[in-house]
């Protein structure tokens, strides 16, 4: 399954990912109304952005009572349907990333959907920090960045007894 | 509005120009509409992945304030609608009278951002000339210039962009790339996963500040003190390029007497970063040398000692032995195709062209007018009067210094015409408005020197009534009777073919290319076989050719004016022309939903500054230089992103011109550029029940 995954350590915050999200979906930019969020902690000096996993259980799916959160065939998102959304915002509460807001404007739950397999944000990570792949492929991107590194440490330089 | 399409339902390949970083796109048209703009997939510059700005182009097309119509400014100071060809006969007219009547040189060519650089600078370059006249003035002026010196200075030459991506070590002055050059930061990823360091100089933190290894905030125009505090480090230490300090360079031992007194400590004390920065950043330079990227941004080059800052810097990487590596000062080659200017075949030289006698490196070495000293020729106070000025997409009533004087300067012409999208704050002085015709709507060559690219650009558009600047130059031209000898070319086409003609690339080759063209193999060190083009063919760290001008031989550092020149009553800095993450500089804040982000100007203060001025977040205050003074709010920042004492504003409202602060007269001696960022102001409170009734916004992004 492809879902949206960050490589932390290529993110250099920007925020177009956040804006383009925004943008899409209310036209203009609202920092809740994001699917996607950038957080810069200037104390820290720490970037971290997160967005929604589409866990395979997923809890938002599980606790709605109006079986709103349905998993999209195609693209396996977990998504709102917004005509069966009652607005009780108990998925909300039950996410524990905070990967679901509400919309008051149109009463409902909303959540990333994937753009329908096409993510507006990956489009736009021009750091390259931001995939819609496996999440395997997550896995497969830090073992070549581990190797790449140890490689040129000079305990596997010179082998593991140096002269 | 009517629109016709050169292919109804399609995609069509493209270069971006919201931005100078000119990535590929595609355009996606629906019955004649752009519906969408995506990513265009295998281009080198931006691979398959744009910025939300260049998205928005559609937001610029169809924008709704749209200029469409030619307009004339009538007696009673309103516009009034006219046809294109009375327009252009009107002006071709009185462009002529003034010619006649007081030379031709009293007409001046302005060619701002909006319109882009290479080729559509070259037309506007053309024009002036081929009417007689040397004033060619841009953007330029502010923002590149001063950079371009500092290095061909010493090199001969300047590629913009090193490599990162294959650099071991990144340092970075006075920049803000994830905002004026997104790319980079692919490459600064890319080369950290391979274990480079990034090493991040500016005097405000930004978000890039968090991704670096190394922060240091220095004062605001002391970054010479820094590169030389550096070069001192690296022949202390004995750890330089002595192979090309032997055979390629002149006047290494003067530098290296020079640098002496710049010590860790006396760097501490002129730039604020502390002594063991400076000795760590040494190091890193010494461990990761010569795979090490120096990169300058225009925070360097806006102050009136920026040039000998920045060769500074150059000499710093000629030590580190980067010159002519990919991840370095690499020194690129141009494709070889015809020039649309004609420097060659005119010299105008001794017609005084503007500013030339007060900076004359700036045209020496640019060709470029100083647009700072042609308000003084507005008002009568220059050599001969500058009565006319065309200008092309740019901006200078609210992005040239000291807006009070540009806007009287530019109300006293017998003829302004703007040539523009939109009714700005420019185009509001001038006598003819032109509807201006944006990037979607002409087909241009594009030079990426750094990976020696070319592309060619696809006219998608075409608003009836709308035309590009090819036309507007050429049918001047035609109007005024030099159109048959210098503009003969009936469309871009034949334009981009007489160009392309001494080259073995076609036009119908390059735009089977939308991915680009390599036009020549990229060389590397091509120094050692070759002499750079410097006056004396070496690496100049002491440069004849200024000496001679009476300038300093060697980049001397010069404390900048707010320290050199501290005055009691302004004790704070004023820093301008940090980026605004969706404009690009006056541009792109007419688009409604970039303002949901951008909502209004603020200026940016230390927490303890604004406490110890009983401020709050929020409040309308008063800033003032010794030029003028700017209402404006205030965004208390957290309290690493400034050091104490030094606020920012940025550059490009039209609306709260900070300009009206930045002084026109205090400008580098070398590339004239002007003191914007390190300017001495004052803060007053205003009455307090004006900050009541505004609705704080939740977060003054930037
Ligand atoms: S960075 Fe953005 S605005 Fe600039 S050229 Fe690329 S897509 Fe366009």
């Amino acid at each position: 399954m492809k879902i949206i995954y960050v490589e932390q350590d290529r993110c250099l915050a920007c925020r177009n990912c956040e804006r383009v999200c925004s943008f899409q979906r209310a036209g203009g930019f609202r920092q809740e109304n994001t699917n996607i969020w950038v957080h810069i902690d200037l104390d820290a000096r720490s970037i971290f952005t997160m967005t929604c996993l589409q866990c395979e259980s997923a809890i938002c799916m599980e606790v709605c009572p109006a079986t709103a959160l349905q998993r999209n065939p195609e693209t396996k998102a977990v998504t709102v349907n917004e005509h069966q959304c009652v607005g009780c915002k108990m998925c909300i509460a039950a996410c524990p990333f905070g990967c679901l807001h509400f919309e008051n404007l149109r009463q409902v739950a909303v959540k990333c959907d994937l753009c329908d397999g096409d993510p507006a944000c990956v489009k736009t990570c021009m750091a390259g920090a931001l995939h819609y792949a496996d999440i395997n492929e997550l896995a497969q991107r830090k073992r070549r960045k581990i190797d790449l590194k140890l490689s040129k440490h000079p305990f596997f330089l010179q082998g593991l007894f140096p002269k | 509005m009517k629109v016709a399409t050169n292919a109804s339902t399609k995609i069509l390949p493209t270069l971006c120009r919201m931005c100078e970083t000119r990535c590929a796109i595609n355009v996606h048209l629906k019955d004649d509409v752009i519906v969408n703009i995506t990513p265009f997939k295998n281009h080198p510059v931006n691979r398959g992945r744009m910025c939300p700005r260049g998205i928005a182009a559609i937001d610029l097309f169809y924008h709704p304030e749209r200029i469409l119509k030619p307009l004339k400014k009538m007696p009673d100071g309103r516009f009034q609608e006219i046809s294109r060809e009375q327009a252009i006969d009107e002006i071709a007219d009185q462009l002529q009278s003034i010619k006649a009547g007081h030379g031709a040189r009293c007409v001046g060519v302005w060619k701002g951002e909006g319109a882009g650089f290479y080729q559509q600078e070259d037309y506007a370059r053309r024009f002036v000339h081929a009417f007689g006249s040397p004033n060619y003035f841009s953007n330029d002026s502010a923002c590149y210039n001063g950079r371009y010196l500092g290095h061909s200075l010493v090199t001969g030459f300047w590629n913009p962009f090193p490599d990162f991506s294959v650099a071991d070590l990144i340092l970075l002055f006075g920049t803000n790339p994830p905002i004026c050059h997104p790319p980079f930061m692919r490459e600064f990823a890319d080369a950290k996963e391979k274990g480079a360091k990034l090493v991040v100089i500016d005097p405000r933190l930004n978000p890039v500040a968090c991704y670096a290894d190394v922060f240091a905030q220095p004062y605001p125009g002391t970054d010479g003190a820094l590169c030389w505090g550096l070069i001192r480090h690296l022949i202390e230490t004995k750890n330089y390029d002595t192979q090309l300090v032997e055979q390629y360079v002149v006047g290494f031992e003067k530098i290296a007497a020079y640098a002496q007194r710049f010590t860790p400590e006396y760097v501490e004390k002129q730039s604020g970063i502390y002594a063991g920065v400076v000795e760590e950043i040494g190091q890193l330079i010494i461990k990761n040398r010569p795979r090490i990227s120096f990169f300058a941004g225009a925070g360097l080059e806006h102050h009136e000692n920026g040039v000998n800052n920045i060769r500074a810097l150059a000499i710093l990487g000629c030590l580190a032995g980067t010159l002519g590596l990919k991840s370095g000062l690499f020194w690129p080659e141009e494709m070889g195709g015809r020039k649309l200017t004609l420097y060659d075949q005119i010299s105008l030289e001794s017609e005084g062209p503007i500013g030339a006698d007060k900076f004359p490196a700036l045209y020496d070495l640019r060709k470029e007018c100083h647009s700072m000293t042609a308000m003084d020729y507005m008002l009568g106070k220059g050599a001969y009067p500058l009565k006319a000025m065309v200008v092309t997409a740019a901006n200078p009533a609210v992005t040239n210094p000291n807006t009070t004087k540009v806007i009287e300067a530019l109300s006293a012409l017998d003829l302004l015409v703007v040539n523009d999208f939109f009714l700005t704050p420019t185009a509001k002085l001038a006598h003819y408005v032109l509807p201006a015709a944006t990037f979607l709507e002409r087909s241009e060559i594009h030079y990426f020197p750094n990976k020696q690219i070319v592309n060619l650009t696809a006219k998608i558009q075409h608003i009836p009534g709308v035309e590009n600047e090819y036309r507007l130059w050429h049918d001047l031209a035609h109007r005024l009777g030099f159109g048959e000898k210098y503009f003969p070319w009936n469309s871009e086409a034949d334009v981009n073919r007489w160009i392309l003609e001494p080259t073995d690339i076609t036009l119908e080759e390059l735009a089977r290319h939308p991915e680009g063209l390599v036009y020549k193999p990229i060389r590397y060190q091509k120094f050692k076989n070759q002499l750079v083009p410097t006056p004396s063919g070496k690496l100049e760290f002491a440069s004849s050719y200024l000496k001679n001008l009476g300038l300093s031989e060697i980049p001397e550092y010069i404390p900048p004016y707010h320290i050199r020149c501290a005055k009691e009553n302004y004790p704070f800095v004023l820093t301008t022309g940090a980026r605004k993450s969706l404009f690009y500089h006056s541009r792109h804040q007419n688009i409604p939903r970039f303002r949901t982000i951008h909502p209004e100007a603020f200026v940016e203060m230390h927490p303890d500054d604004a406490a110890q001025l009983n401020i709050q977040h929020n409040e309308m205050v008063r800033v003032s230089s010794e030029i003028g003074t700017l209402d404006i709010r205030v965004c208390i920042r957290h309290r690493s992103e400034l050091r104490k004492g030094v606020i920012e504003i940025y550059h490009g409202w039209e609306q709260w011109p900070v300009n009206l602060l930045t002084y026109d007269a205090l400008n580098d001696p070398i590339s004239g550029f002007p003191l914007l960022k390190g300017v001495p102001v004052r803060i007053d409170k205003i009455d307090a029940s004006t900050s009541a009734e505004h609705q704080p916004d939740a977060a003054c992004t930037t």
